[in-house]
């Protein structure tokens, strides 16, 4: 489980690093797809129940997103955690089995991480030196955002899949995923 | 309600997970500006890796890049191309345009040299030899304006004469015909003969040997005959060939290339005579309105 675990982060690393790199390169600004909050997501509906666990990835995937995106340190770590918090609490309510439904909770994860990261940004926006203004003004291009990471969830979720089978390291028998959710 | 131990312990790790990052937000807030030593090594050992995404992913746009910039060398390429061959078509009319510009300027030129009446006829059609020399030339004239035996004169010489006129064209019979018979002097030596066409390039004439002939020398229409205009360029003295006797024979070339004549004239009539009062005083006219009563 902890090399699970670390490879969820540093592959995450790794994702976090290829988001950036593209970006520096295509000059893309507005449409990045946050991968960190699908792994977290693929985390959270994993077959592992340990709460410490994901969070413990959660915080570090978010820490890892603090340094790279140059927000104030914490920020995202915390906007991470709360929202593995909220994943793994519906997890235990809704299965997640196809493409379109994986797509969904990542857009749904990534909602919770904007809107967490939006209210702790407002909130300590004095203590943080951060403007409200360019806060708020930010929240219009939240829709971009979704729409990448939606769009990159699927891929980077089977990745994941494909990755732990190949290293041994998937935690649950040999799953079948289809379009329509069926197993 | 019973709570295990386990998840006592869950519970106390969730919290103490939950405090660091909210040690690290009330680290930010104390000086936002500050990094600590373990955000730089993690930048440290992260930098590298964003810098070998960044190189990679360049690499890829440059290759990307350079075919699409390819393709599109490529599209302009074949405007460019297209755009060349269109310029090459106009540029072949230009000249077609300016040559027949020049001309139409020299045939100007010698009307205004040429006294006599004269009418421009464009060549319609020849007949060529099976060796592609010109042994007959078709004018757009009929005989509304032509009549057989009329001179007809291009800008560098004389052609020939009008030999047969019908509605719409004529035939003209060129110096070169041995039909052919023309009043010539040599312009040096005034030396007189009339020039019979020989071959499909040249024409002899016989002169006396009294007077000197060079090669080279320019051989001129003489106006005897009242046919054509005096002084009109014929040809050049090709070779001169003493005869028997007094006579000397001249072997001339056209001046006219028949296969490049596209405008010639037809002498329609010769020129007026000149006035014999031109260029003299008028009289003392005096005049006849308010004059001193005598």
């Amino acid at each position: 489980m902890v090399l699970r675990g670390f490879c969820y982060v540093v592959f995450g690393w790794v994702l976090i690093a290829i988001v950036g790199g593209l970006a520096e390169v295509f000059g893309l600004t507005v449409m990045l797809p946050a991968t960190s909050a699908v792994i977290v997501t693929h985390v959270a509906f994993s077959e592992t129940r340990s709460v410490p666990y994901g969070l413990a990835i959660a915080i570090a995937l978010g820490y890892l997103e603090d340094l790279h995106q140059g927000a104030p340190v914490g920020t995202l770590t915390l906007a991470y955690a709360l929202t593995f918090l909220t994943l793994h609490w519906a997890s235990g309510r809704v299965a997640v089995r196809s493409f379109v439904t994986r797509a969904a909770a990542a857009a749904v994860a990534i909602v919770l991480v904007d809107a967490f990261t939006f209210t702790i940004l407002l909130s300590l926006a004095e203590p943080l030196a951060v403007g409200r203004a360019a806060v708020i003004a930010a929240i219009g291009g939240v829709h971009w955002h979704i729409i990448a990471t939606v769009l990159v969830a699927p891929p980077v979720w089977g990745g994941f899949d494909r990755a732990f089978v190949a290293l041994r390291l998937e935690d649950g028998p040999p799953k079948k995923v289809h379009w329509s959710g069926g197993r | 309600m019973a709570v295990s131990l386990a998840s006592v312990r869950s519970g106390a790790l969730i919290v103490l997970l939950l405090g660091i990052p909210l040690m690290l937000l009330r680290n930010t807030a104390q000086d936002p500006h500050r990094m600590s030593g373990f955000d730089r090594a993690v930048r440290r050992i992260g930098g590298p890796l964003e810098a070998a995404v960044s190189y990679s992913a360049g690499m890829l746009g440059a290759v990307f890049e350079r075919w699409v910039l390819q393709a599109r060398v490529q599209d302009a390429n074949e405007d460019l191309s297209s755009e060349n061959r269109e310029l090459k078509r106009q540029l072949r009319d230009l000249v077609t345009l300016r040559e027949e510009n020049h001309q139409l300027r020299r045939a100007l030129q010698m009307r205004d040299r040429v006294a006599e009446d004269m009418i421009p006829a464009e060549r319609v059609g020849v007949d060529q030899s099976p060796v592609f020399r010109v042994i007959n030339i078709r004018i757009d004239r009929g005989n509304r304006y032509a009549a057989p035996g009329m001179a007809v004169l291009a800008p560098d010489g004389v052609v020939g004469r009008v030999d047969k006129a019908f509605d719409d064209y004529s035939d003209v019979l060129l110096i070169t015909d041995p039909r052919s018979k023309i009043a010539v002097e040599v312009a040096r030596s005034r030396a007189q003969g009339i020039l019979i066409g020989e071959d499909e390039d040249l024409c002899i004439v016989d002169v006396s040997k009294d007077y000197e002939v060079d090669e080279g020398d320019l051989v001129q229409t003489s106006g005897v005959d009242e046919l054509f205009p005096k002084g009109h360029p014929v040809g050049k003295v090709l070779r001169v060939e003493q005869l028997v006797g007094d006579q000397q024979r001249l072997y001339v070339l056209p001046a006219v290339r028949f296969d490049r004549v596209d405008v010639v004239w037809v002498v329609l009539a010769p020129a007026p005579r000149p006035d014999p009062a031109a260029g003299t005083e008028p009289g003392d006219v005096k005049a006849r309105g308010l004059q001193p009563i005598n």
